[in-house]
């Protein structure tokens, strides 16, 4: 009966078991008198990510596996299974979930990698948050491959439970109380709004698992006031909601500003590129493959249009740094919802792309952001005349702003340019023109970025200290990918177009 | 009677019941010891009749949240008691891999001090 139901989720049941096995080594060694309370988290941070072998000749004090890396690599190696239906179907493994789980786990890695310099600096002592952040990256594996509604509410509601811990790290300092409290406010209700479609669904239908469902809705129209039921309309409507509360399309976004700009810069790093992905997967498994319906697409159309506008417009007022790169994120996945909303299968290539290359430039982002944070780089006019004072750095921060522009040879460009050519096949001719135009008032802000780092002079001139070594390899290798990827991107379009069609078969 | 077990049922609360109040009324401290704290009802250490929103400690808070996890996991712990027949070796296992990770966060938090009323 469960002949390879523990074998294929392998890696996950790896990572929950080195999670369990490392906040036990960390709680019980770091109350403990006889080493003298040890402030802990770059080792489970190290622990957690990867193994740190004798590297010419530095030893570090504790050597222990790879951690995470295995992971990855069980995954991209071993698949013991490529296509599987697991545990009664709750989960299923196919390409799509294969390549975005890998994805996922690289994104969480170097995420990790940023933040091992920022405990040190703000000596924060939580390791907590690394063990919370291993739980999610587990819960997100897991929302990925699920398959029933039920698994999927319980892989959400294990993300914003470790996610509504870590906004409030910072103890001293109210903005983030402030964020953690907003965020977890918000989280709760957009679940319970979730669940709340679910349960509708199953009291409407009978059926939670995707793929019944979908067959159940091959060529059945849900509209509203029709002769078939209305409640399965509401359901989907509700699930629809809780979904868009979570990643922060524009009538449910009011949340994430406050929580993007008051949680420490980690945890907003986590914030925008994580969830995004997962959350991202799951709404085009349940939206394209179980209620396949040209109902939502305008709903989708409509979220989307007002999301590129609010992330332009709204942006551009903006004087600090993380409000700012809250509403690009906004903007941004108004631009993935346009590839979302058409529905075919270019559509979700164009997503899947799209994701890829934003999540790129927003670890790059934020690895600028925390290297700068010395001396509170809070606002965007503490930037000024960093070409003077580190310019490399300026060139990498000018190249992403570049990129999250639109200009031409770069990565985002060709994101963008590929979302509004599926939107134009579909027929989505509004929808592409307000994308362009977008496009055009946000260049604004993303350039102003470039123009207070060459042209202006701060007050008060600050030196930042250099960066440490792993954000300087992370910033190399991503701000590489965005140069260059339009010389050869077919890899990715192939990967892409593997996933989304193995999604729809 | 099909409904003796209702009866039972019946019975031992109303027994239970006035078994709860009449002992208090037995035992109670009568005129010569009593002074007003040892009369006044409990509440924590707090005063009954005070106003609602004053200051309290953290830790009533996190002993309700705590209590709330494990009073839970004993909740799943009844129907699985008296299924286990039926789910064999494979149903005892599942739940033993519950109890482990529900232990874990036990072991956490008895390390952290959650558990000293200090």
């Amino acid at each position: 009966m469960f002949e390879h139901d523990f074998l294929a989720p392998f890696p996950e049941i790896f990572l929950i078991n080195a999670t369990i096995i490392l906040l036990i080594y960390e709680v019980v060694l770091s109350t403990s008198k006889k080493y003298d309370y040890p402030p802990l988290v770059r080792n489970v941070s190290w622990l957690g990510l990867l193994s740190v072998v004798r590297l010419g000749g530095r030893v570090w004090e504790n050597e222990e596996p790879y951690r995470y890396l295995i992971t990855i690599l069980l995954l991209a190696a071993n698949a013991p299974l490529t296509v599987a239906n697991l545990f009664y179907n709750n989960l299923i493994i196919n390409n799509f979930t294969y390549f975005c789980q890998i994805f996922l786990l690289l994104n969480t890695a170097s995420t990790i990698v940023m933040c091992l310099d920022y405990f040190k600096e703000e000596s924060l002592n939580a390791f907590e948050s690394i063990v919370l952040i291993l739980l999610f990256t587990r819960s997100m594996l897991l929302m990925i491959s699920a398959y029933d509604l039920i698994a999927m509410y319980l892989a959400i509601e294990l993300q914003s439970l470790c996610f509504y811990v870590i906004p409030a790290l910072k103890r001293d300092f109210e903005f983030s109380t402030e964020a953690g409290l907003k965020y977890f406010i918000l989280g709760a209700f957009s679940s319970g709004i979730l669940l709340f479609g679910c349960s509708m669904i199953y009291g409407f239908i009978g059926v939670t698992n995707f793929e019944e469902l979908a067959k159940i809705f091959i060529g059945y129209k849900i509209t509203l006031f029709g002769a078939q039921s209305s409640g399965i309309f509401m359901g989907i409507l509700f699930i629809a909601v809780g979904f868009l509360f979570k990643i922060t399309t524009v009538p449910f976004h009011m949340w994430a500003l406050d929580v993007y700009e008051g949680s420490p810069t980690l945890v907003t790093t986590f914030f925008s590129i994580a969830p995004k992905i997962s959350i991202l997967a799951n709404m085009v498994r349940v939206f394209i493959y179980s209620f396949y319906d040209p109902t939502w697409q305008q709903l989708f159309f409509f979220c989307s249009i007002a999301s590129m506008i609010l992330g332009a417009l709204a942006a551009m007022a903006q004087n600090k740094v993380k409000r700012l790169l809250a509403y690009s994120s906004i903007g941004h996945v108004g631009y993935l919802f346009i590839g979302f909303s058409c529905g075919t299968i270019e559509g979700i290539q164009s997503l899947l792309i799209g994701v890829f290359i934003y999540v790129l430039m927003t670890i790059n982002v934020f690895a600028i952001v925390l290297a700068l944070r010395q001396n509170c780089f809070k606002y965007i006019a503490d930037l000024g005349a960093l070409a003077k004072t580190n310019p490399i750095l300026t060139i990498t921060l000018s190249i992403t702003m570049f990129s999250y522009a639109g200009i031409p040879p770069l990565a985002g460009f060709c994101s963008k340019f590929y979302l509004f050519f599926v939107a134009l096949g579909c027929g989505a001719y509004l929808l592409a023109l307000i994308g362009v135009v977008t496009i055009f008032i946000s260049c604004f802000y993303y350039i102003r970025f470039v123009k207070i780092m060459y042209f202006d002079t701060p007050k008060t001139w600050i030196l930042y200290k250099p960066m440490d070594r792993e954000k300087s390899l992370l910033l190399a290798i991503t701000l590489f990918f965005i140069t260059f990827f339009f010389l050869y991107p077919s890899p990715f379009f192939l990967i892409t177009h593997q996933m989304a069609l193995s999604l729809c078969l | 009677m099909e409904f003796a077990p209702i009866c039972v049922y019946l019975v031992i609360s109303l027994l239970l019941s006035l078994i709860l109040i009449g002992v208090s009324f037995l035992f109670a401290s009568s005129s010569s010891l009593a002074y007003p704290e040892k009369l006044s009802a409990y509440e924590c250490g707090f005063d009954p009749l005070d106003d609602a929103r004053s200051r309290f400690d953290i830790r009533f808070y996190l002993v309700s949240i705590l209590f709330i996890i494990f009073d839970l996991e004993v909740t799943f712990l009844f129907p699985w008691a008296v299924s286990l027949n039926k789910i064999g070796l494979f149903g005892f296992w599942s739940m033993i891999v519950f109890l482990l990770i529900l232990t874990i966060g036990f072991i956490y938090e008895w390390k952290k001090g959650a558990l000293d009323w200090e």
